[in-house]
């Protein structure tokens, strides 16, 4: 009958299936969860247009080049759009969703949770960066949740605004170019500047506006502020090194590239040339091309089986800080080349994953 | 012999110089650009200084140059949102050919009008898709600006082009006499948009195509070829725009015309131009882009703080365009 041929079929699969598994599955190893070439690589970023983005993305293709899997590389753009970028997930989950690994850098911080979520339900996975809402950890039962590469955004804010007073001599004033202000990493930065500005009461703030972590917005800012403040200001702070170049070419309208002491965070390339010739102090890298990648290694080791499934890892492997660089005129030539696979293949490997890692994020 | 109703197209028609006075005397638009620039001048003195007003204009220039294009769109009663897209496409383009890090060009200045004409060339394709093809203006340039941000994401790949021409990034910097270069380049596009509006027969016939295209279209005008050709002026105004934007921060940006669109439209409406077409004029859409300007300009000035500067922002430009549609509102039949 049509019935039990129906029922039949798949148990029959299933049985034969659970046993092939099990005799592959390996004592100290997992059982491989996926075929290397179904593995679909998904890097989840905001947009191409900022030099920070293309290098996650270079950082992702690298990757999946190396792994033989570059024919699987997706890219997926939200261009600023939070719903996109869950929807986005979502339809490209409708078909193989098990085999599918997520790097995701979030537009907003309250848009990894549906994420999270979608990926539980879906049986995908998902690597997340930068910073995540409140109350919600990879080891609170988000199986499918493989880790969160946490940047500790106050210390990076901390460590390059220390640049700018120590460049500035430690007095005058300076003014402040935020990101979006709704993302973590804006505020961050901004508490990690005003806790050094706690330390230098002779530096002060002149003035703050945002500036949407876009030059373009960045740049009749900076020329209002020159129009009010003048020679007042004695340093620039920005919250990325895109707007740190906005502010940059205002200075140079005004005749004074290179005299007032500007800092950024990113580590995009433009950024470290213009700190190598004097016209920019300093910068703070997390290395877009290991953000853009290490989920996807992550995740390949996982479903590969050369790690076994992340419920069974200790926390901190699952929510950790990211190490990250202050670059300077002293280290700028060492950054400023392009990367090139072998910087980072030995990063790569299952047995290396945490190489970046300084310590939980929880 | 017709009767002379007070129109705006018959506004129009009046001899030159009556026309000009008559828009300045009734004009809500000059009125609130000076209300806003007195009243940031009185919250901080340093605002109405000589180095600010010009910064104030250049900040203006690629806006103005933007409106200028629009202001003829809008005035034959359709619109134009391909700017955006067009002008990230020129954008690359523009650094491509200048002196840059990826390719081997350096055409120089002339890279300026070769990024004007590849947006006339765009244009002239809105212009011909929505005459040829029926396709309601805002359908069509949005569809192919649609095309023109994946052209530029395409030619811009991995790396956004850097422009290294010095002397251009000099001049685009810098100022002649006292008036930054931009916005002598801007002024240069409103003359030749008035001139081409009040004196040209091409000008009259853009606002009778706004004002009723079956009259125009029964009165023997090729509607069609004015169509075509205001969109074509659009692209070449947005073409330009961009150049201007990519010279100026030195690089050529995918995103480089986030918010134009919305703002030249804005700055078209403030400035007297009704969105069902038929009135209007580019000096009206001047004032309305530096009344944005102002604010924009005067916002940073008084330090509004960055939490509520797109609301504080969003109200005055609401303020602004009822203060500056006071005069019509009763005769105002159609508002879209």
């Amino acid at each position: 009958m049509m019935r039990d041929v129906d029922v039949l079929g798949p148990l029959a699969l299933g049985l034969a299936l659970a046993v092939a598994l099990a005799g592959t599955a390996l004592p100290g190893r997992a059982a491989a969860l996926c075929e290397k070439s179904q593995i679909r690589l998904v890097n989840s970023m905001r947009e191409i247009a900022q030099p920070y983005h293309v290098n996650l993305n270079k950082g992702g293709r690298l990757f999946a080049r190396w792994a033989g899997l570059e024919d699987r590389y997706v890219l997926q753009l939200n261009q600023g759009d939070s719903d996109k970028q869950i929807v986005l997930m979502r339809s490209i989950l409708a078909t193989d969703p098990r085999c599918t690994i997520f790097n995701v850098e979030p537009n907003a911080d309250v848009v990894v949770k549906p994420m999270v979520d979608t990926a539980n339900q879906t049986g995908a996975w998902i690597v997340t960066h930068w910073a995540h809402g409140p109350g919600h950890r990879p080891f609170d039962g988000n199986d499918q949740w493989i880790a969160h590469v946490a940047v500790d955004s106050k210390a990076v804010g901390v460590a390059v605004s220390e640049q700018l007073v120590a460049a500035m001599g430690g007095k005058g004033g300076i003014v402040v170019l935020h990101g979006r202000l709704d993302t973590d990493p804006a505020q961050k930065r901004f508490a990690g500047l005003k806790a050094v500005l706690a330390k230098h009461p002779e530096v002060t703030l002149l003035a703050e506006q945002p500036a949407n972590w876009d030059r373009r917005v960045a740049f009749p800012i900076m020329q209002a502020w020159l129009a009010k403040h003048g020679d007042r200001i004695r340093g620039v702070w920005a919250a990325n090194d895109d707007m740190a170049l906005g502010a940059l070419e205002a200075l140079r309208a005004a005749g004074l590239a290179g005299r007032v002491p500007i800092v950024g965070v990113d580590g995009i390339p433009e950024a470290i040339a213009t700190i190598a010739r004097g016209e920019m102090t300093a910068t703070v890298s997390s290395d877009a091309f290991y953000q853009g990648s290490i989920g996807l290694a992550m995740g390949t080791c996982v479903l590969t089986g050369q790690v076994p499934a992340p419920q069974t890892w200790e926390r901190q492997k699952r929510d950790y800080y990211l190490r990250v660089i202050v670059i300077t005129k002293d280290n700028a030539a060492r950054y400023a080349k392009e990367p090139v696979v072998d910087d980072y293949a030995s990063e790569w490997r299952c047995d290396n994953l945490w190489s970046r890692a300084t310590g939980p994020a929880f | 012999m017709t009767p002379r109703h007070r129109t705006s197209a018959s506004v129009a028609a009046l001899p030159g110089r009556s026309a000009l006075l008559h828009g300045f005397r009734t004009s809500g638009p000059v009125l609130a650009l000076l209300a806003l620039t007195i009243g940031f001048a009185l919250a901080d003195a340093r605002f109405a200084s000589l180095a600010n007003l010009r910064i104030i204009l250049d900040s203006a220039a690629v806006p103005l140059v933007l409106a200028i294009g629009m202001s003829f769109v809008i005035r034959q009663g359709s619109l134009d949102l391909s700017v955006e897209g067009l002008m990230a496409a020129c954008s690359i383009v523009c650094a491509l050919a200048l002196a840059n890090d990826r390719t081997t060009f350096d055409l120089g200045w002339v890279a300026l009008p070769v990024a004007a004409g590849f947006g006339a060339v765009f244009g002239l394709v809105n212009g011909i898709i929505v005459t040829r093809l029926r396709v309601p203006s805002f359908m069509a340039t949005l569809g192919l600006g649609s095309l023109c941000q994946g052209l530029a994401m395409l030619l811009s790949g991995d790396q956004p082009p850097l422009i290294r021409d010095a002397q251009l990034r000099q001049w685009a910097l810098g100022q002649t006499s006292g008036f930054p270069n931009l916005a002598l380049v801007a002024l240069a596009c409103l003359a030749a948009g008035f001139f081409v509006e009040r004196f040209t027969r091409f000008g009259r016939y853009s606002y009778v195509v706004g004002s009723d295209e079956s009259v125009a279209r029964a009165s023997g005008l090729d509607v069609d070829l004015c169509k075509v050709t205001v969109f074509a002026f659009a692209g070449l105004m947005t073409g330009l725009a961009a150049a201007m934007e990519s010279s100026r921060l030195g690089v050529g940006h995918v995103e480089i015309g986030a918010g134009q669109m919305l703002a030249a439209i804005t700055a078209v409406v403030i400035g007297g131009t009704s969105l069902s077409g038929g009135s209007g004029s580019v000096l009206g859409s001047a004032v309305g882009v530096l009344a944005l300007t102002v604010v924009a300009n005067g916002l940073v000035f008084v330090g509004a703080t960055p939490y509520l500067q797109k609301a504080i922002e969003g109200t005055i430009v609401l303020v602004v365009a009822v203060v500056a549609g006071w005069h019509v509102r009763d005769r105002l039949r159609v508002v879209k």
